[in-house]
């Protein structure tokens, strides 16, 4: 069968780097399964819970990077109590006792602690890279750890993580020596930090490309800091508060002005309008722009500057912006493919700062647009289907009116034709979610036409447990599902079993299902993990658990794992 | 639940299985005031005025049409994002002192202590050192005859006009304060004075 040696095939494999496609090609015969297995560089475990760090090491001796996720995606959301899980410790002392040479780490809502990051800094000779997305269970003192002991260290990227910080000297442990820093994001970080140590560091590390500082770094530090990294091709700016002197203002103008390779600027938590004029001089280069922490700048602020900013492909901003702004974002960045709208006000209420209007325009105005999140007070079906029209390409289509249950504010009729016509013209759409009010229509329509969809969420949404069994029967490449607050239970729950094993997970919570729907699904599909998560009932549930629990679970979360029940699960967690 | 009187109970959240009368699916309807009150332990990492502070929004839920109900999780914003938005609620510190205060066509924020201020006075020869012109502090006293306002946002992030409550009420309540132009004024939505225009 095989015309080549295995170093050719090999070879070739090399030119293969998505998960995706090697998980193929391992499946075409037991030799390429081999050579793929001791070839694979760069490991993805989209669920930590799905596999163990022994089968990992048993499948894949010979990996450098390793990316895990814990948590499921409504953790983001406070739906997952803490302690739930996620725990990556495991996974590095495994790592460590074995001769795996790690050089990547890459966690996303996870549980790590400082004794988990000193194990890890200490266990890898060539180590360089970590990221950390969403986690929590650190603190500083394991940031020092990493700082003092990887050698080689290029990337330390915290993103969103929940970090105790100790206000300690965590940066001043880099070594002198330490010069081989290519990223360096700490902007979430709380605590002021020693502003010597980090001007040194950047100072001395000539490959820093990206650099994010977080809301302690003042305005003054900032100029100093651009100075010694003329360099930098991503800025993370920090806050400022006070009215800045004009002197520290033409500093940080003329620090910017030679930091020609800049293309991604984000931070501004709390800043003051006049610095985001500071950096009019770089706009015209911009390719990512994150002013959605800056609450503090109104619409025509922002305006101003995102007029200048022509080659812009990412823009993430607040709702603040208002539909004439993004008029302006319509005419001005042809080029833009992702845009995020979050909402100022999230309680409700208030101005409606952004409407169906802004969207049409958005969508008229960029050719280019795959990936949209817009948060907003109202939508019609008109728009929505104009919207499809404009933009066949959506790749990423993620609606929030934040009104749980809103009609088209025109008609009053469920927004059912709009979504529908967002999944027919949009053939390769692979995430999507829904709100407003919605009845079964809208997933008759999602399992009809989204062939491509692999991520749904759904909350306060449907009517009978018909609008889930459209959705599992129809979308053949579903990946995670997740649904809050929405009227299906047992009998879509039931209806197909297998289904779940080609999925990730799915997620029910505030639903119709019941215990006793969830104990016969655990029976029937030994290969699920079948988690209810039982804050407030522990008790109740237990009384009733000779009759047939007709019990309404709270919260379920279910997964297809090669390892059975984890052992790490907290009291409140129930394993069927 | 809606205003407008549509018929909107149809669409109401039905979380009966199909097949059962209207009424039992209303009973087992959980509204969303129900849903503050089993709000988790674990959404105490939530701004002060966010789903955990069930008492009080309850009562508002049921009697202010236009303030939005708190379901837990919900908008779908993530936690982070969450606690860097409502930092301006925190560190405003409703009545001990530090608010900001912007003022239209100047571009840059400040802060200032109203605990240093005796009364409205003080307060308006304040503001005008603050933003270094004379004139500011005149719409505090005499309302009508300035070219501008001064509106301050209260802990229930409604927007008066400064100058109406008695000075202890107004720095208690008061999170932030912002100098508009009198033209602009007109159809913001500042809530009614309730005395005479």
């Amino acid at each position: 069968m095989n015309y080549f040696p295995d170093e050719v095939i090999e070879h070739v494999f090399d030119f293969v780097t998505s998960h995706r496609d090697r998980n193929s090609i391992s499946l075409v015969c037991k030799s390429w399964f081999k050579i793929e297995r001791y070839s694979r560089q760069n490991v993805f475990i989209g669920n930590c819970y799905a596999t163990s760090p022994e089968r990992l090491l048993r499948r894949f001796p010979c990996f450098k990077s390793l990316t895990l996720k814990g948590k499921p995606h409504f953790a983001d959301f406070n739906l997952v109590p803490h302690g739930w899980g996620g725990f990556v410790q495991p996974w590095i002392e495994a790592l460590a006792r074995s001769r795996v040479g790690l050089e990547e780490l890459r966690l996303k809502r996870m549980v790590v602690t400082d004794e988990s990051l000193e194990l890890l800094s200490r266990s890898f000779v060539n180590f360089k890279s970590l990221v950390l997305v969403s986690c929590e269970g650190f603190s500083t003192d394991g940031l020092a750890s990493i700082a003092a002991n990887c050698r080689h260290l290029q990337d330390l990227d915290l993103q969103e993580n929940d970090i105790d910080d100790h206000r300690g000297q965590w940066l001043s442990c880099f070594p002198e020596t330490s010069t081989t820093l290519v990223t360096l994001n700490f902007a979430c970080l709380e605590g002021e930090t020693n502003l010597v140590a980090l001007e040194r560091l950047v100072a001395r590390s000539p490959n820093l490309r990206s650099l994010k500082l977080n809301r302690t770094v003042p305005l003054e530090a900032l100029a100093r800091l651009m100075a010694c990294a003329p360099q930098i091709v991503e800025l993370g700016v920090g806050s400022y508060e006070d009215e800045q002197d004009s002197e520290s203002c033409l500093r940080l103008q003329a620090a910017i002005r030679k930091c020609t390779s800049l293309r991604s600027l984000s931070g501004f938590l709390e800043a003051a309008p006049h610095c985001l004029s500071a950096f009019q001089p770089v706009c015209h280069n911009l390719t990512s722009l994150n002013l959605s922490y800056a609450a503090e700048i109104n619409g025509s602020h922002l305006i101003r500057l995102i007029e200048h900013c022509k080659k812009l492909q990412r823009l993430w901003i607040l709702d603040s912006i208002g539909d004439k702004g993004l008029e302006v974002v319509a005419s001005t960045c042809k080029e833009l493919q992702e845009l995020r709208v979050f909402p100022t006000d999230l309680h409700g209420g208030g101005n409606a700062a952004v409407t169906e209007d802004g969207l049409v325009a958005i969508s008229a105005g960029c050719p280019k647009l795959h990936s949209i999140l817009y948060f907003c007070q109202q939508m019609t079906n008109e728009a929505l289907i104009t919207v499809a029209k404009n933009c066949p390409n959506f790749i990423r289509f993620r609606l929030c009116i934040l009104e749980p249950h809103k009609p088209d504010h025109v008609t009053s009729q469920p927004l059912d034709e709009g979504f529908g016509a967002i999944v027919q013209a949009c053939k390769n759409l692979k995430r999507l979610s829904v709100s407003g009010l919605l009845t079964d229509q809208v997933f008759l329509y999602i399992g009809m036409f989204a062939t491509q969809l692999e991520m749904l969420s759904i909350a306060f949404a449907g009517d009978t447990d018909k609008g889930m069994l459209y959705v599992l029967n129809g979308c053949k490449k579903m990946r995670k599902l997740e649904i809050r607050d929405s009227p299906f239970g047992d009998a879509a729950l039931l209806a197909d079993v297998n289904k779940y094993e080609t999925m990730r997970s799915l997620w029910m919570s505030s639903c119709e299902v019941t215990l006793g729907g969830c104990k016969r699904l655990a029976q029937k599909a030994p290969w699920l993990n079948v988690e209810i998560i039982n804050e407030n009932d522990n008790n109740r549930m237990e009384e009733e658990n000779g009759y047939e629990g007709r019990q309404k679970v709270d919260k379920l979360y279910l997964y297809r794992t090669v390892v059975g029940t984890r052992v790490d699960a907290p009291p409140f967690v129930w394993i069927l | 639940m809606e205003k407008d009187g549509l018929e909107l109970e149809i669409t109401e959240l039905r979380l009966g299985l199909p097949g059962r009368d209207v009424t039992e699916k209303m009973m087992k309807k959980r509204g969303f005031t129900e849903m503050i009150m089993t709000s988790s332990g674990s959404n105490s990492e939530q701004c002060e005025s966010g789903a955990v502070s069930s008492g009080v929004d309850v009562e508002k839920v049921n009697d202010t049409p236009a303030a939005k109900t708190q379901v837990v999780g919900w908008p779908p914003v993530c936690s982070y994002r969450r606690k860097n938005s409502c930092k301006e609620v925190s560190t405003t510190k409703v009545g001990l002192g530090y608010v900001k205060v912007s003022m239209d066509g100047v571009p840059y924020l400040r802060k200032m202590d109203l605990g240093s201020s005796q009364d409205y006075d003080d307060l308006a020869f304040a503001l005008d050192k603050l933003f270094g012109f004379h004139g500011i502090g005149v719409a505090l006293k005499d309302g009508d005859n300035c070219e501008y306002v001064t509106i301050y946002e209260d802990k229930d992030g409604d927007w008066m006009l400064g100058g109406d409550v008695p000075w202890g009420m107004f720095i208690e309540s008061c999170k932030r304060l912002r100098i508009m132009k009198r033209s602009d004024a007109t159809g913001f939505g500042l809530q009614p004075r309730g005395v005479d225009e």
